[in-house]
């Protein structure tokens, strides 16, 4: 009786450890219908679609949402073992290189899928973006990303004189004409930018290279050097109005005039613009904005450029490709829900035949009527595509670094770029840095 | 009767289960991989000691290791001795304050706080243009430009070094109440009676017989210490400015297997950081037990 009494207590301690181990949802009945298609993702914006779906083909779908910052790490494991994996899951623009060679993405230039047939039918960049090292289609995406630069009407009227886009946007052709613009800002107490990091993504230039060639070489190119003394001229000619991007007065400046310190005195200063790309209208300014709605216009900057976006794929040891591809094709290509979706979400689509239909007749309020959907269009077209390499987002951040001790006057531009090559070496150790 | 012994293993196989699964596997795992290549997917392939020497000649994880130290340092140095004088003035029999379980809830509660708060918190007071703390200056008059504090490499590690001690000092505190209260009252009645004061109390009584706890505080801080990861990663950029100040080690190690996905040396890297740890813990052991154990032949 003792004996199978404890038989019977180490049974239970042995089923209640491995209790929390079967995840397979297959075996855990809980009455409901199994769920038809698993999609992860870092962001809420899928639910929408995966309601339209699941009404559309009576299926069920699970959405799983994963903080950006854990997204990486936690996906790995379970696309590695196979066990608990999406059917579908989506990828940032600051991981898609790493994710669409990792070989987890259904290779879609394969049949039945022949992706590459759409190849003409998206914004150049973002379906290159989707491609593997081998040139084959892993990933797509629905939106495009391109930037400009915001600014306020009220203020271009009584400096510039105008406050029409394409007249602001010739203003501001290149980085020196910025800087005259910069210069009559502060002749009337304003400020041209926030701060030195939004001129960032002009660095480019005309000359527009990948961080690492395929020689796996660091490119550090002439414009983006040049980028450092950009910096420290907005800086040291007070130009910014010295709120970092989303500190609490960043945000603060964009409806009110902000108070600055420098040399002692405090100074009350208005933010003229902010560099950011399509869905800082939606996300960053409209949400944070409330009594200049209407006072602010898109333009373009020195150069076109993009910032982030949501590319998907099919995860290649899923059970159900064919529906999840369905799903990435609805996403993607169906041109009734990309309508819908476009007008209601204000989201730039990278998918031409319905751009082309529904860019004429765009105007945002808050733009004081602008069609801005035309404009980013135009500038989606300007990216050069292939310049994105999985290194960028750690390059940038290892590179912003150094620029920041260059304006903060702690290193001399060559003691930062030194520093940045170091760094960057140390990082990845397998990339040939120039030596100096 | 006899086999019956065996049941005993049937109940201790569960602990034993989880901990080979949940902290054995991964140890091993931790040590094969820091022979490998290993970048987060694929295959890895063995590269023999290469992520140790690279270690050992890698001047960012020096200069790691200092900072951690630097950082630790002078927390521990501020925050024991704030644990310490506030012990001697609580346990003095002289004075006999009232309230200390009041005033032992209020030095914990920091401790209490999710470091993302803290940091939050602190992100916000120390901001440069509109943080608490420099308008209180300014006001003051003790600056007249404001400081960046999280910008100047003593500065910044200054701050967390002092976030650290407001957040431990309480706990420490509490640690070293419990062990003055285990210290019989017949020693201080003694030196009441012989006319000591309370500086001699504190140096002659209290210090010695709290000798094991203040071990034990000093070996449990350091090692939380030499883990130092968070606050840093929170409050600056998460790659250690400025200027490399706040790079600790375990942050390096976040950063080279979680960003720059070099999975097989970070294994090196929490090697090396557990080679460390086990060093300086021996070496205090030693330092504060090794002369004791001479003593019971001088007597």
């Amino acid at each position: 009786m003792k004996r199978k009494l404890s038989i019977f207590l180490v049974a239970i301690l042995l089923v209640g450890l491995f209790a929390g181990c079967s995840s397979d949802s297959k075996t855990s009945g809980n009455g409901k219908k199994d769920v038809d298609l698993r999609i992860w993702s870092f962001t809420d914006e899928l639910k929408k679609p995966i309601k339209t779906f699941e009404e559309k083909n009576g299926v069920k779908v699970e959405l799983t949402i994963v903080p950006i910052a854990d997204y990486p790490t936690k996906l790995k494991p379970v696309l590695e073992s196979g066990v608990g994996a999406p059917d579908v899951f989506t990828g940032e623009i600051a991981f898609l290189k790493q994710w669409v060679d990792a070989g987890y993405w259904e290779n879609l230039s394969e049949k039945p899928y022949n992706a590459d047939e759409l190849s003409d039918k998206y914004v150049p960049y973002v379906f290159d973006l989707g491609k593997d090292k081998d040139g084959d289609v892993r990933a797509l995406s629905w939106q495009t990303t391109p930037g400009g630069i915001y600014y306020k009407r009220s203020i271009a009227k009584e400096v510039l004189g105008t406050d029409d886009p394409t007249q602001v946007g010739e203003m501001m052709g290149s980085m020196d004409k910025v800087f005259e613009v910069a210069e009559k800002m502060k002749s009337k107490g304003y400020s041209m930018f926030p701060d030195e990091g939004a001129i960032r993504w002009f660095t480019q230039g005309d000359n527009p290279q990948p961080w690492v060639n395929d020689k796996n070489e660091l490119q550090l190119t002439e414009e983006k050097m040049e980028y450092m003394d950009y910096s420290k001229k907005l800086r040291d000619n007070q130009y910014t109005a010295l709120a970092p991007e989303w500190s609490p007065s960043w945000f603060e400046g964009m409806d009110k005039p902000i108070k600055v310190k420098e040399g002692g005195k405090e100074k009350e200063t208005q933010v003229f613009s902010y560099v950011l790309p399509t869905w800082g209208l939606h996300s960053v300014l409209k949400t944070n904005v409330k009594e200049s709605v209407g006072d602010w216009a898109v333009t373009s900057g020195p150069s076109p450029y993009f910032w982030g976006g949501t590319w998907l794929g099919v995860y290649n040891k899923s059970d159900n490709k064919e529906l999840a591809y369905k799903f990435v094709k609805m996403m993607t290509q169906d041109d009734e829900f990309l309508t819908s979706w476009s007008k209601e979400t204000g989201d730039v689509l990278s998918y031409l035949p319905v751009t082309d239909s529904i860019k004429d007749d765009f105007s945002d309020k808050f733009l004081g009527g602008q069609n801005n959907y035309q404009f980013f269009l135009d500038q989606s077209t300007k990216i050069t595509p292939g310049i994105v390499t999985k290194y960028d987002q750690q390059l940038d951040t290892l590179y912003g670094n150094a620029v920041q001790q260059y304006v903060t006057g702690k290193k001399s531009k060559k003691e930062a770029i030194n520093e940045f090559y170091q760094k960057a070496q140390n990082a990845y150790p397998d990339i040939k840095v120039p030596k100096k | 009767m006899k086999n019956l012994n065996r049941y005993g293993y049937f109940f201790i196989a569960p602990f034993w289960l989880v901990f080979l699964v949940f902290s054995i596997y991964p140890v091993a795992l931790t040590f094969y991989y820091s022979f490998t290549n290993y970048t987060g997917s694929g295959e890895a392939q063995l590269v023999g000691l290469a992520n140790y020497k690279r270690l050992l000649t890698d001047t960012y994880f020096v200069e790691a290791f200092f900072n951690t130290w630097k950082i630790w340092g002078v927390n521990f140095a501020l925050q024991m001795g704030l644990a310490l004088i506030l012990a001697m003035i609580f346990s003095d029999m002289r004075v006999k304050l009232k309230g200390i379980a009041f005033f032992r809830a209020i030095f914990y509660l920091p401790n209490l706080i999710t470091i993302s708060s803290v940091a939050l918190l602190f992100g916000i007071l120390l901001d440069w243009q509109h943080g608490s703390l420099n308008m209180m200056l300014m006001k003051l008059g003790i600056i007249s430009d404001p400081i960046n504090w999280l910008n100047e490499p003593t500065s910044a590690q200054l701050s967390i070094s002092l976030i650290l001690t407001w957040m431990w000092f309480g706990h420490s505190f509490i640690v070293v109440m419990a062990g003055v209260s285990g210290i019989s009252k017949d020693y201080y009645e003694a030196a009441l009676i012989d006319g000591a004061n309370r500086w001699q109390t504190f140096s002659k009584i209290t210090i010695p017989l709290l000798k094991p706890i203040l071990l034990y505080i000093m070996i449990t801080s350091l090692i939380g210490g030499l883990q130092l990861f968070d606050l840093p990663m929170l409050l600056t950029d998460g790659i250690g400015s400025p200027d490399g100040s706040l790079n600790t080690m375990v942050l390096y190690l976040y950063n080279q297997a979680f960003k720059y996905n070099n999975y097989g040396y970070a294994a090196a890297v929490a090697y090396g950081l557990f080679v460390i740890t086990l060093i300086f813990s021996a070496f205090i052991f030693k330092g504060m037990y090794g002369k004791e154990r001479k003593q019971p032949r001088q007597v």
